[in-house]
C-alpha cells in the first residue's frame, strides 16, 4: 500500500446535504509530506495524461494543480499499455511527471468528460475508447492495470456510460448489479497479492453512483454498498463487512446522468438542468454515511457547483469546462463572493469588468478573441481590482504565470564564457503581467502559447473562487449564520448562468481555425464591416418601427 | 553594441566573441531562436505596449528583421520598386509601401537591440539581370537606413545590421562586400543574406566563406536563415557568429526531436515504448525531468503540451551544440569536435561531402581518422524515417 486517504469534515453535527467544510489528505506510506485538499475543492482535468496546454515546469509552478484525474483509456491502444512499463515507486506519478509530494493522482478508465456515444459494456467488460478503436476491458484487467500503476486513487469500473438507446427496467437492474459485482471484485485480494503482502497495492477506492436516472435504482446501489455480506461474499472480501468499507468516497458522473435524464424526458434538447440532477444525486447519497467525500464530474458551470455545494453537500469537483475555456480563448474573471465591482448593474467601458448581457447579468470572463481587447493593455482579472482604484492601473494580484509571471529560478549555460555574462538583476527583476492585448494577438496568430497563460489563468480563477467558498462556510460556522446561502443567490444574480460569452468564443476560435493562411486578416477586416453594416440596419429597422 | 573577439581557433576560422547589447550580453557563436508570428497589426499597439521586449515580457537580447525577406517569401504580389516594396497590407488589404526609412521606423517602434537594414531580396534560385539589380539596390537601401538610423537617436541603443545579396554569384558578392565594407563605421555588423533558397550546398558553403572571409574581422557576422546541426557547425567554421532558423522550433511540432545522433522522428512506432528520454545528457527540462520518449510518442502532434516539451528540448540541443563549439574554440579543440560531431551524427549513414568539402577548405578533414567512411551526396540533411534501422 503506498498511501491513505483520509477525509474530515468541520461540521461536527451536519445535516445529511448541507453545505460541508472538509479536508481530504493523502498520506504517504514513505514519509514524504501529505498532499492536501481542502474542500469544497477542485480537480484538475487532464487529456491523454497531460494537464492540457501546460508544460510540467507550468505544472508545478501552478501550486493550485493539487489533485489531477488521469483517464486510463487513452494508453489501451498499446498492449500491455505503457504506463504499466514505467518502473520504480509511484510509477505513475513518474510516467507522467507528477510529483507525489505535490500531487495526488486519482485514475478512472474512461475520461468522465468524453461526450462520445459508446458501445454497450458486457457482462464481464466496459467500452473504453483510444485512438485505434474501442476496447473491452474486464474487472481484471482493471484490476491488474490499476495495481501495476500505483495511483494514489482508483476509480472502480462501473457500468454506466453514454448510450442513445433506451434503458429497460431489466437493464438498469442489470447496471445496478455488474456495478456493484465489479467493485466487490476490485476489493477482493487477489491469491497473488495474499501470497505477497508487500506488493503496494492501493486502498483508495472510489465508486461512480449507478442507477441511471431512476431514483429506486439509485438507492438500491447504494443499499448493495452497505448491506453486510454473507457467506462466499464475505470471504472474498473479508476483513471488509460491507463493500461500503471499502470504498473511500462517492463520484457523480453528470454527464451520462443527463444523458439519461434527457433520453427519458423528450424533447427536452437542452442540458438537463442541475434541479432534474439534484434529486437523483440525494436518492444515492440518502442510505450511506455523511462522512465520506462526494466528488461530482462533469459540472458545466460555477453556479452549478455552488447549486451542489448548497443543496447536495457535494466536496469535490473537476474544473475540466474551466480549463477548456483556454481552448477557445476565455480568460475567466469572477469571484465568490461577488465582488463589489462586478456588482454594478451599468456597463462602462472605460472599467476592465467583463461586459453585462441584455439581461443585466455578467459575463463569467472575457472572450480575447474579441476585436475589443487588440488595444487593452490591462491584465486578465478585474475581480481583484479594488473598488476605488484607477481602472487603467495593473493589478498583477492574480497569482498565475500569466498575470504574475517570474523568470525560472536558474540558467542552463552551455559553455565556460556563459555564466560570467548572465546579469543577476535582470534575470530576477518582477515581470509585468501579460496584457490581454498580447493573449488577444497570440489567439489570432495561432500561438500555442494563448492557450497555456490562459489554462493556468482559469485554474487560478478557478482556486480563488473554491477558496472564497470555503472562507465563507467557515465565517458562517463561527458566526452560526448561513451568508453562504445568500451570496449564492447573489452569485447567480450577477453572473451570466447560460454562459452565452462560451458560444461567441466558440465561433470566433472556429472562425479563425478555419480560416488560417493567407488573406486572413482582410476577411476579417470585411466580416468586421459586414457586422458593422447589419447593425446599422438593424438600428433603421428599429427606428422605422418604433415611427 | 560592444563586440570583442575573445578566443579564436587554430585551424579553422571560427572564433569566440562577447556581443554586448542593451538587454545583456550575447556568448558567440550563437543560435537565435525564431519567434513567428511577431508581426504585429498596426504599430500603434506595440507603442501603446511600450516595445516589443514590454509586449511580450522578454527581458534578454532581441533581433528584428526588415520584412524585406518576409515579404518575398510569404507574398507573391509583393512587387519591388526603388522607393521600396510595394504589397497588399496583411491588415486591410490596401497597397502599402514598405521604404527603408518604414522599415527602420517600424524596427524602432518595436525596439530590438539588433535592427537589419531593408533588403531586395531574391530567391536564391534566381539568375540574370535582376539579381545584380536586387544587390545594387540593396545598397542604395542601406544607404537610406543608415541614415534613417542616425537621425533618429537610437543608434546608441539599437544596432543596424547591413545585408550582403548577391545571389550565388561570387563576383556579385565581391562587389556588394567592398561597398558595405565601405559602409563600415556606420553598421554595427554584417549579415549574409539572400541564402538558403533551394541552393546546392557546395555553391552555398562557398558564398558563406566568400563572405565571412573578407566581412571585417570586428564586426559579427551572421549567416541569415541557417538552423540544421552540420550548416550551423560548418558556417562557425567558417567565421560565422551568429544564426537564426525556424527549423528546431518548427520540426519539434511535427514530432522531430534534436540528438547528437542525429533527429528522433517521435511519431515512429519504434519510440512508442521507449521509456528512456530523448537524450540522457541533456539539461533541457524535458529530458532532465525523464520526460519519456514514449509518453511523448503517445502525444505528440496530438497535444499542445507535448510540443512545448519537445521545442524545448530542441532549443536547448542547438544552445548545446553552439555552447560545446564555444568552448572547443577556447580550449584549442574545434577541429577534433567537429570531428567528433560529425561522426556521431552522420557516422551511420554517411557524411555529407559538401560538408566534408567545406571543412577541409578551413584545414579539417573529417575522414583523416577513417578514409574509408561512408559519404552521401546531395544536401544530407538528415532525417528518421520510418525505413531506417
Amino acid at each position: 500500500m503506498m498511501s491513505t486517504l483520509s477525509f474530515s469534515l468541520l461540521q461536527s453535527d451536519l445535516a445529511q446535504f448541507a453545505p460541508r467544510r472538509g479536508l481530504l489528505s493523502i498520506r504517504r506510506l514513505d514519509g514524504s509530506p501529505n498532499v492536501d485538499v481542502n474542500t469544497p475543492g477542485f480537480i484538475t482535468a487532464t487529456t491523454r495524461g497531460l494537464v492540457p496546454h501546460l508544460s510540467r515546469d507550468h505544472v508545478r509552478s501552478t501550486s493550485s494543480i493539487r489533485w489531477t484525474h488521469i483517464a486510463f483509456e487513452s494508453f489501451l491502444d498499446r498492449v500491455p499499455p505503457i504506463p504499466l512499463l514505467q518502473s520504480g515507486p509511484h510509477s505513475l506519478h513518474k510516467f507522467l511527471g507528477f510529483r507525489p509530494n505535490q500531487h495526488i493522482l486519482s485514475l478512472s478508465l474512461r475520461d468522465p468528460s468524453d461526450q462520445r456515444i459508446m458501445p454497450p459494456n458486457g457482462k464481464d467488460h466496459v467500452s473504453a475508447y483510444c485512438m485505434s478503436g474501442v476496447r473491452k476491458v474486464t474487472p481484471q484487467m482493471w484490476k491488474d492495470f490499476t495495481t501495476a500503476c500505483t495511483p494514489d486513487i482508483i476509480v472502480a469500473l462501473s457500468d454506466t456510460s453514454l448510450s442513445d438507446t433506451n434503458y429497460s427496467q431489466k437493464r438498469l437492474t442489470k447496471s445496478v448489479e455488474r456495478s456493484t459485482a465489479w467493485l466487490a471484485h476490485l476489493l477482493q485480494s487477489d491469491a497473488k497479492s495474499t501470497s505477497d503482502p508487500s506488493s503496494p497495492r492501493c486502498r483508495n477506492i472510489l465508486v461512480n453512483m449507478a442507477g441511471g436516472d431512476e431514483p429506486r435504482a439509485r438507492a438500491s446501489f447504494s443499499e448493495n454498498l452497505i448491506e453486510m455480506l454473507q457467506g462466499v461474499e464475505f470471504e472474498q472480501v473479508n476483513p471488509l463487512r460491507t463493500l461500503d468499507e471499502g470504498v473511500s468516497g462517492y463520484i457523480f458522473e453528470l454527464l451520462p446522468l443527463r444523458n439519461d435524464i434527457r433520453r427519458d424526458a423528450p424533447p427536452a434538447r437542452e442540458e438537463a438542468a442541475i434541479s432534474s440532477v439534484i434529486p437523483l444525486l440525494k436518492a444515492s447519497l440518502g442510505p450511506l454515511p455523511i462522512t465520506k467525500p462526494r466528488i461530482a464530474h462533469s459540472t458545466s458551470s460555477p453556479h452549478e457547483i455552488l447549486q451542489l455545494i448548497r443543496d447536495v453537500g457535494i466536496d469535490i469537483f473537476d474544473i475540466h469546462w474551466a480549463q477548456r475555456a483556454a481552448d477557445i480563448g476565455i480568460a475567466l474573471d469572477f469571484s465568490f463572493p461577488v465582488p463589489e465591482t462586478h456588482r454594478q448593474s451599468e456597463n462602462n467601458d472605460s472599467q476592465r469588468q467583463p461586459l453585462l448581457d441584455s439581461t443585466g447579468r455578467r459575463d463569467l470572463g472575457h472572450n480575447l478573441f474579441d476585436v475589443k481587447y487588440g488595444n487593452d493593455h490591462s491584465s486578465l482579472a478585474s475581480y481583484l481590482d479594488e473598488q476605488s482604484s484607477d481602472s487603467a492601473t495593473q493589478h498583477p494580484t492574480c497569482p498565475c504565470a500569466a498575470c504574475s509571471p517570474h523568470s525560472p529560478a536558474s540558467h542552463i549555460t552551455h559553455s565556460s564564457v556563459d555564466q560570467t555574462y548572465l546579469d543577476p538583476t535582470t534575470s530576477t527583476a518582477p515581470q509585468h503581467s501579460y496584457s490581454r492585448a498580447y493573449i488577444h494577438h497570440l489567439l489570432h496568430t495561432h500561438e500555442m502559447s494563448s492557450h497555456s497563460l490562459l489554462a493556468m489563468h482559469n485554474i487560478a480563477v478557478m482556486d480563488a473562487f473554491f477558496s472564497g467558498i470555503r472562507q465563507l462556510l467557515e465565517t458562517d460556522l463561527k458566526n452560526k449564520e448561513s451568508k453562504f446561502l445568500e451570496e449564492v443567490e447573489r452569485f447567480c444574480n450577477v453572473y451570466d448562468d447560460k454562459m452565452s460569452m462560451f458560444r461567441l468564443a466558440k465561433e470566433d476560435w472556429s472562425t479563425v481555425e478555419l480560416e488560417r493562411g493567407k488573406g486572413r486578416l482582410t476577411r476579417e477586416k470585411e466580416k468586421e464591416k459586414e457586422k458593422e453594416k447589419e447593425k446599422e440596419r438593424e438600428k433603421e429597422k428599429s427606428a422605422t418601427t418604433t415611427a | 553594441m560592444q563586440f570583442e573577439v575573445i578566443a579564436k581557433c587554430h585551424t579553422t576560422r571560427a572564433r569566440v566573441s562577447r556581443m554586448k547589447l542593451a538587454h545583456g550580453v550575447t556568448s558567440l557563436p550563437t543560435f537565435m531562436p525564431v519567434a513567428t508570428q511577431a508581426a504585429i497589426k498596426g504599430m500603434k499597439i506595440l507603442e501603446e505596449a511600450g516595445g516589443a521586449h514590454q509586449f511580450q515580457g522578454w527581458k534578454h537580447n532581441l533581433l528584428t528583421d526588415s520584412g524585406g525577406f518576409q515579404l518575398v517569401s510569404l507574398n507573391k504580389f509583393t512587387k519591388i520598386t526603388e522607393e521600396g516594396a510595394l504589397f497588399a497590407s496583411p491588415f486591410d488589404g490596401a497597397p502599402t509601401m514598405l521604404t527603408a526609412k518604414e522599415s527602420i521606423s517600424i524596427q524602432h517602434t518595436i525596439g530590438a537591440d539588433i535592427i537589419m537594414q531593408l533588403d531586395d531580396v531574391v530567391s536564391s534560385l534566381t539568375v540574370g539581370p535582376r539579381v545584380a539589380e536586387a544587390m545594387w539596390r540593396t545598397i542604395r537601401w542601406l544607404d537610406r537606413c543608415i541614415e534613417t538610423h542616425e537621425k533618429s537617436g537610437k543608434h546608441d541603443v539599437q544596432n543596424l545590421f547591413a545585408i550582403v545579396q548577391g545571389g550565388l554569384d561570387h563576383e556579385l558578392r565581391d562587389q556588394c562586400l567592398q561597398e558595405m565594407i565601405n559602409r563600415k563605421d556606420r553598421v554595427a555588423g554584417y549579415a549574409i543574406g539572400g541564402l538558403s533558397g533551394g541552393e546546392e550546398k557546395d555553391v552555398f558553403w562557398r558564398i558563406i566563406k566568400q563572405c565571412a572571409d573578407k566581412l571585417p574581422e570586428d564586426r559579427p557576422r551572421y549567416s541569415m536563415g541557417i538552423g540544421f546541426a552540420e550548416d550551423l557547425l560548418v558556417c562557425v567554421a567558417l567565421g560565422v557568429d551568429m544564426a537564426d532558423c525556424v527549423f528546431p522550433t518548427r520540426t519539434a511540432r511535427f514530432g522531430v526531436a534534436l540528438t547528437f545522433n542525429g533527429p528522433l522522428n517521435l511519431r515512429l512506432a519504434k519510440h512508442a515504448s521507449d521509456m528512456g528520454p530523448i537524450d540522457e545528457t541533456c539539461p533541457c527540462p524535458t529530458c532532465s525531468d525523464g520526460y519519456s520518449r514514449a509518453f511523448l510518442h503517445h502525444n505528440i502532434t496530438i497535444e499542445t503540451a507535448a510540443a512545448h516539451a519537445v521545442t524545448q528540448h530542441n532549443l536547448v540541443f542547438q544552445a548545446r551544440m553552439m555552447g560545446q563549439a564555444r568552448n572547443a574554440i577556447i580550449q584549442g579543440t574545434f577541429p577534433d569536435y567537429l570531428k567528433s560531431f560529425f561522426r556521431n551524427y552522420f557516422g551511420d549513414q554517411g557524411y555529407p561531402e559538401w560538408c566534408i568539402n567545406a571543412l577541409r577548405s578551413v584545414g579539417v578533414d573529417l575522414l583523416e581518422s577513417d578514409p574509408s567512411a561512408k559519404t552521401q551526396t546531395g544536401s544530407g540533411a538528415k532525417w528518421e524515417r520510418v525505413d531506417t534501422r
